[in-house]
């Protein structure tokens, strides 16, 4: 039922984690999320990345969010992040990036798009501007949280951008498959981001050199 | 006469006055009653025309306004479309509502720039969220949203969220003199989340229908809502009582619309009544319309005046019909009436005469009978003496022979007097026919030897052609009374070496005896009388008869069924045919 040749996506998170943490300490963790099945109809058109379904937001075909959850050092370099307005979509659907990540908004169409939110984890209005706006309009998120991103003009545009505190996450495959690598050895929790209204979590131990194996649920 | 004609003509005066009071009755009461008919038709075909007129009226105002309100609907389902409106809602930020649908329903609800009327008449005046429960979201700042005093802003809130757009009115407390209601417009806002509905805008805009715009027509329109009635064009007084009008009208119907006439103080006016807003969760609202009937009234009362006096003159071309029809068709009537009158004197006087003639005729039978009877008895005794002097010896030879003539006299005279009897028998209708079957060939061939017999001056040449076979029903003693006076008068009116013709013949049910001879002809003036009691011709005054031969014969042929008829008379020969009804199985004795 899941497409099984979607594979891992990297993340400049992930890699940016991977370069900060001593190579020698280093601990991974993998696993399978059971990711909602995705028979139901979406309520939307199939296209829309973002689904609402009982005023639940998900992404469709469902993937998953893990993160771990602790304090690790500020990142040096935080690599920027991009959120495409392409066929009158937002492209990615889910962009996970962490806290003070500069997201830009090039817009690939045709047309006018006006990205805003007004979800408090960000508030911002990029106005009008079409595909040769330069410079590309971006904004910074700096609050951990979820934001939703509307179009004003295309209303059934809708993407999410998970804002995490953390360095580690990764996005999972289509068959909920997931492997957070170059983590610190220590006790933190593991989350599971899965749709607007779902998080699951979990306390973990990691031990340097190891590889930690935790499914979900 | 003429004082049985004065009553006569006084009961066809009064005959023509009923005949003219009864046509005068049924033709005005006919022109009366198609007049009124007419005239209903009309009025009710104006009537008609006046409220398809209006209808119409009213449907295109109905037109013009369907189309603003759904544009207006149209446009507020936009609006409630908008991404930040959705988002202000769905995405946590109900600070941000109103401010985000200031800039979203600027050109709706925003200043009026003075553009055109339709511009206008599309802007909304203010605007409002409703929160989940339907109350209304109150907003931080009203700058640029609408002012609404707080006592009108409660009523834009509605008992719970509507799935669909819903038409409201309301009358504002504070209101700006000219235009109290305003028309509301509450789209409701689904969450593209949760497919629910959130939240709901209420638009509120001026309504176009109380604008009053429309032209010259004398249609003025108002609104009914929550049982009063806002009807600028109408003076206070009687707009209450269309107040109360109207609210009866629309407690007693429960329909969504409905018409009704309404009499103020002048004119009568038709209104209609439609509610603006079916189905809607805001209170009932009409729209009323008042047109008034004062033109139809003018007109009606008009048409009123001209039957009436089209009535008159039909009355009074009526009243002329009549009496000129009733004149003639009393006229033959009255002809009939006098023509009666006379008639009657006519019948009455021919009564009287029937009755004297029944008398004499009665008087004369008895006479007859007494007469014959008083006569034969001398005859007979006459008679009997001169056959007994003719008997003795006395006479000489001369007187004799006179004697012997004598007593052939009295055979003649008793012949007379028989048939005087028969006659007076015949009249008193007391002479029976005894029917037998009779057959008249030997009768005939026995007379026509005797009439051979007699001693004849005219030398007479007899031509007989009988059948041995005539059988008759009848008496064979009246038969040959017939037959004898029939031969009798062939001989006696002939000419020397004249001719006397007897043919007899079966002819279908008859037995017809035809007797001619050559005697002189019958003038035609005659010939009608010769069939009369004591008729005898001009030509017969030297020939012995007493006139009753003929008259006697033809009775009796009539007493037999049969007939006696003169077939034909002119210089050569006279022709008498008898007919008698053939006895049936002829030829064969009874």
């Amino acid at each position: 039922m899941i497409p099984t040749c979607i594979r891992g996506i990297a993340t400049g998170a992930a890699l940016a984690a991977l370069l900060a943490g001593p190579l020698q300490a280093e601990s991974a963790v993998e696993g399978r999320v059971a990711l909602p099945k995705a028979d139901h109809a979406p309520v939307l058109n199939q296209r829309y990345s973002i689904v609402a379904h009982n005023g639940v937001l998900s992404p469709y075909p469902p993937l998953a969010v893990v993160y771990l959850e602790g304090s690790f050092p500020p990142p040096a370099v935080r690599p920027d992040a991009q959120m495409v307005q392409r066929d009158l979509n937002f492209f990615p659907a889910l962009l996970p990036v962490m806290v003070g990540t500069r997201v830009a908004f090039p817009n690939e169409d045709d047309t006018y798009h006006n990205v805003f939110s007004y979800s408090p984890a960000k508030r911002f209005d990029l106005g009008r501007y079409r595909a040769d706006e330069k410079p590309v309009p971006t904004e910074v998120f700096d609050v951990a949280g979820m934001v939703t991103l509307r179009c004003d003009i295309h209303e059934h545009m809708r993407a999410i951008i998970l804002v995490l505190a953390t360095p580690h996450f990764v996005l999972s495959d289509a068959a909920g498959a997931y492997r957070l690598a170059g983590l610190p050895a220590g006790r933190y929790v593991l989350r599971v981001w899965l749709d607007s209204k779902t998080t699951l979590e979990r306390a973990v131990e990691l031990r340097p050199g190891e590889t930690l194996h935790a499914d979900f649920p | 006469m003429s004082a049985k004609a004065a009553p006569a003509t006084g009961g066809v005066a009064s005959f023509r006055r009923r005949l003219l009071l009864a046509m005068m009755v049924v033709v005005s009461g006919t022109a009366a009653l198609m007049l009124l008919f007419i005239q209903r038709n009309m009025a009710q075909a104006a009537r008609a025309g006046f409220q398809r007129e209006f209808a119409a009226e009213l449907a295109a105002l109905h037109a013009a306004e369907d189309v603003r309100h759904a544009s207006l609907a149209e446009r507020s389902r936009v609006l409630a479309r908008k991404s930040r409106i959705h988002a202000a809602l769905e995405d946590g930020a109900p600070e941000l509502l109103y401010p985000s649908a200031r800039d979203e329903l600027l050109d709706l609800a925003g200043p009026d720039e003075g553009g055109p009327r339709d511009a206008a008449a599309l802007r909304a005046r203010y605007y409002r969220f409703l929160d989940a429960r339907g109350r209304v979201i109150r907003p931080v700042d009203a700058q640029d949203i609408g002012g609404l005093e707080p006592a009108d802003e409660v009523k834009l809130a509605l008992a719970a969220l509507p799935d669909t757009p819903q038409t409201g009115y309301i009358r504002r407390g504070g209101a700006d003199g000219g235009q109290p209601v305003d028309e509301l417009i509450a789209m409701p806002i689904i969450s593209s989340e949760s497919g629910e509905t959130i939240s709901a805008l209420v638009l509120g805009f001026k309504p176009e229908s109380l604008a009053g715009a429309t032209g010259d027509a004398p249609i003025s329109g108002g609104i009914l809502l929550g049982g009063r009635l806002d009807l600028p064009t109408m003076p206070a007084a009687p707009r209450a009582d269309l107040e109360r009008a109207l609210n009866a009208a629309v407690a007693a119907g429960g329909g969504d619309a409905g018409e009704i006439e309404f009499r103020g103080p002048g004119a009568p006016d038709l209104v209609f009544f439609k509610r603006l807003n079916p189905g809607s969760a805001y209170p009932a609202a009409y729209e009323v319309s008042v047109d008034s009937l004062a033109a139809l009234v003018a007109s009606q009362r008009r048409l009123g005046w001209e039957f009436a006096a089209a009535g008159l003159l039909v009355l009074a071309g009526a009243y002329l019909a009549s009496h000129v029809l009733s004149r003639r068709l009393s006229a033959p009537v009255e002809r009939l009436a006098v023509d009666a009158e006379a008639n009657r004197a006519h019948w009455h006087r021919a009564e009287a005469a029937l009755e004297t003639t029944s008398q004499e005729l009665q008087r004369s039978a008895r006479f007859s009978a007494d007469a014959s009877h008083q006569l034969k008895t001398p005859v007979t005794v006459l008679r009997a003496g001169l056959e007994g002097l003719l008997a003795g010896h006395e006479l000489g030879p001369e007187a004799r022979e006179e004697v012997a003539g004598l007593v052939h006299q009295t055979f003649r005279l008793a012949s007379v007097i028989e048939d005087l009897l028969l006659l007076s028998r015949l009249d008193a209708g007391r002479l029976q026919i005894q029917f037998s079957r009779v057959n008249l060939a030997p009768l005939l061939e026995a007379l026509l030897d005797d009439v051979g017999a007699i001693p004849d001056p005219f030398n007479l040449e007899v031509d007989a052609d009988i059948p041995p076979e005539l059988w008759i029903t009848g008496e064979k003693g009246y038969a040959t009374l017939i037959l004898e006076n029939l031969l009798e008068n062939a001989r006696k009116y002939n000419q020397t070496r004249g001719r006397i013709g007897v043919a007899a013949f079966t002819d279908g049910e008859w037995v017809v005896v035809a007797v001619g001879n050559t005697g002189p002809a019958i003038p035609p003036s005659a010939q009608e009388h010769i069939f009369e009691r004591f008729h005898r011709g001009a030509v017969g005054e030297n020939v012995p008869g007493h006139g009753i031969g003929l008259n006697l014969a033809r009775e009796l042929a009539c007493l037999h069924g049969g007939d006696l008829r003169l077939a034909r008379s002119d210089d050569t020969w006279t022709e008498f045919e008898l007919r008698f009804r053939a006895a049936p199985g002829e030829g064969a004795p009874p």
